[in-house]
């Protein structure tokens, strides 16, 4: 017994070395952050952000989350955050109905509660720092299809599964859109991909065989981009373009061959960023419930809309500036 | 016997070590809400390693019950939410898919006579392989009625975690099954020597094929809690488990070659894997160097036990 004592000393001193700095500033404020899934290079940027935006606010950031996607985790780390006791937490939520209960304990015991990227339970919370809207990625799809298209044309969506909730609501605005707005632009057909990218390059070529005249293909789920933009490109039909929504790095080499004309997402980084002034103004109480607008640093002013504080407009990748992202 | 004892006191040593070291690095780490949050914490896990006490002593071991856990989750949620079933009989009929499970193990161990090892290796990707397939590794059910979420998130008098009282159970009967059972005995027995102990009249493969069923039984029920506890039955559920349960086990004291267990130890080294983890993470430690320091742990533990064997 005496003789093991040293030896896990050592191991609790490992423990505790790491643990220098960032703790002595006892009156500032502490805000955690938890992405979904700590390696995704998606939340590493998020991260990023989050950073450059707790040094501006002086604020102490903590980060952590599962090391891959897994909901267990991340209500443990909330519990552990309540314990520990911290300002406000900030969640990329996995399971909307099991973090709810826990993300309510905090919120009972005082602590600020803000998700991002995915929310939760609108009582589970007080604002949802939201990435984009259904209205704002619609507008952005529309536009660059019209722009390819000159006005008007045929084009086709490829979208997740035919019951994916945020597709549908995407496609929803989009059918609005082309009502109101996009008149000369013509929806023949919506393909489910399942979110699976050879699944997307299938229908995608069965979309092209059946409709000879689609000169867009529109994939609205992130594996579904580079299954459509293959698809096109093994055809060889150069007439044919692909736009819509995923992520650069799928994207790199088909916005490089030209058969992608753009994808639109978000910029993660300022999401990161606007997520940690979201949370110290909330603390702060310079951003509460009825707030239409609130400052955030570099991003300047930004809308808020009931309770969800808007990023602004979807970003837009091109071969121009896919480079500078990675994730 | 006084070995037993000393690796149980050295290891109760460590968690009050443990307890010293983050209440000076930790934010509110002792407390008795925190105290009772790692116990909520680790109910699954503890479920896991008891039984799996069982196993380790007849020299086996199970790396299947994680996966078991998924299965029986998916079963519950389905025939709870997408069938109709209504939420006890779907309880009873993930309990039998564990205990379905645990004796398809202990067939292949006994009938086939192939290594625990290596069937449970299997079983292990098996049932993985059905919960995920079943779901297609999307489906994720929720929306369980409120009286079975408090299973997993209620509190009884004074703060106590609704499954508590479900992993003292679980802990009475095993530490009775293999301390003061006589098939107990046997279990130590077969880990020893199986072919002494099949000499010496002891029914080695009804032991065994006791033992992985109640492995099985084990991680249908910590699926209930799992699935209680998040809200959520996903094809995903109890990734990694065993080997959190497994190094709580030989952590505890619990030879791994089998012949010595102690259940008290694996329960003791259970909240000795929890306090890490939650102690390092009120400490603003990520969750990852809990990983290093729980390897260590165990090497050290693996090390000792040598240590005692040589002389």
């Amino acid at each position: 017994m005496t003789r093991r004592a040293p030896c896990v000393l050592l191991l609790l001193a490992t423990a505790a070395c790491g643990r220098g700095g960032g703790g002595s500033a006892t009156d500032a404020i502490t805000v955690a952050l938890m992405p979904k899934n700590k390696g995704n290079p998606y939340f590493v940027s998020c991260r990023q952000g989050a950073l450059e935006a707790a040094q501006e606010l002086g604020v102490k950031l903590l980060w952590d989350g599962p090391t891959e996607t897994d909901a267990a985790r991340q209500n443990e780390v909330v519990e552990a955050w309540i314990t520990r006791g911290v300002d406000a937490i900030a969640v990329s939520v996995e399971n909307r109905e099991g973090l709810s209960t826990v993300l309510r304990k905090a919120r009972g015991r005082g602590i600020k509660v803000l998700t991002f990227d995915a929310d939760a339970l609108p009582d589970a919370r007080d604002f949802f720092v939201n990435q984009a809207t259904p209205r704002g990625i619609a507008e952005t799809l529309l536009e660059h299809t019209s722009r390819i298209l000159g006005g008007s044309g045929d084009f086709a969506i490829v979208t997740a599964s035919l019951t994916a909730a945020n597709q549908n609501e995407w496609i929803r605005e989009i059918r609005e859109l082309l009502q109101s707005k996009h008149q000369g632009l013509e929806l023949v057909d919506i393909r489910p991909s399942d979110d699976d990218r050879k699944r997307a390059f299938d229908e995608t070529q069965a979309l092209l065989k059946a409709y000879p005249s689609v000169r867009v293909v529109m994939a609205i789920a992130s594996p579904a981009v580079p299954g459509a933009a293959e698809a096109v490109k093994q055809s060889g039909r150069t007439d044919v373009k692909v736009t819509g929504l995923g992520l650069p790095n799928d994207a790199r080499p088909y916005l490089k061959d030209g058969v992608l004309d753009s994808v639109v997402l978000w910029n993660t980084k300022d999401l990161g960023y606007l997520t940690l002034y979201a949370a110290q103004a909330l603390k702060r109480g310079t951003l509460a419930p009825g707030a239409t607008s609130f400052a955030a640093g570099r991003l300047g002013t930004l809308r808020v809309e009931g309770d969800n504080v808007l990023l602004g407009t979807p970003f837009t990748f091109t071969k121009h500036n896919v480079d500078r992202f990675d994730f | 016997m006084t070995d037993e004892r000393r690796a149980t006191r050295a290891l109760i040593g460590l968690l009050a070590l443990e307890l010293v070291a983050f209440s000076f690095l930790g934010h509110n780490f002792l407390t008795l809400g925190n105290g009772f949050e790692v116990v909520r914490a680790s109910v699954e896990i503890g479920l896991l390693a008891l039984a799996l006490t069982a196993v380790i002593a007849t020299g086996g071991i199970d790396l299947s019950v994680g996966s078991l856990l998924g299965l029986c989750a998916v079963v519950f949620g389905w025939l709870a939410r997408d069938a109709g079933v209504a939420v006890p009989l779907a309880a009873l009929c993930a309990v039998l898919t564990g205990a379905l499970g645990g004796l398809l193990n202990g067939w292949l161990v006994t009938s086939l006579r192939l290594p625990p090892l290596i069937v449970t290796l299997g079983t292990y990707s098996l049932f993985r392989g059905l919960a995920e397939a079943a779901t297609g590794g999307v489906a994720n059910y929720t929306g369980f009625p409120a009286g079975f979420l408090g299973l997993g998130q209620g509190t009884l008098a004074g703060g106590i975690p609704a499954q508590l009282p479900v992993l003292l159970a679980a802990f009475l009967f095993f530490w009775t099954l293999v301390h003061r059972s006589v098939a107990g005995r046997g279990l130590e027995a077969i880990g020893y020597a199986p072919e002494a102990a099949r000499h010496a009249g002891i029914p080695v493969g009804a032991r065994l094929r006791l033992v992985y069923l109640l492995a099985g039984i084990a991680a249908g029920i910590a699926a209930l809690v799992y699935v209680a506890r998040l809200g959520q039955a996903k094809a995903d559920a109890g990734t990694g488990f065993e080997l959190l349960a497994i190094t709580a086990v030989v952590l505890g004291g619990t030879s791994i070659f089998g012949g010595r267990a102690s259940v008290a130890g694996t329960l003791v080294g259970l909240f000795v894997l929890a306090l890490l983890q939650n102690g390092l993470r009120l400490a603003d430690q990520p969750a990852e160097l809990a990983g290093i320091l729980t390897g260590m742990l165990l090497l050290l533990a693996l090390a000792l036990s040598r240590e005692r064997k040589a002389p």
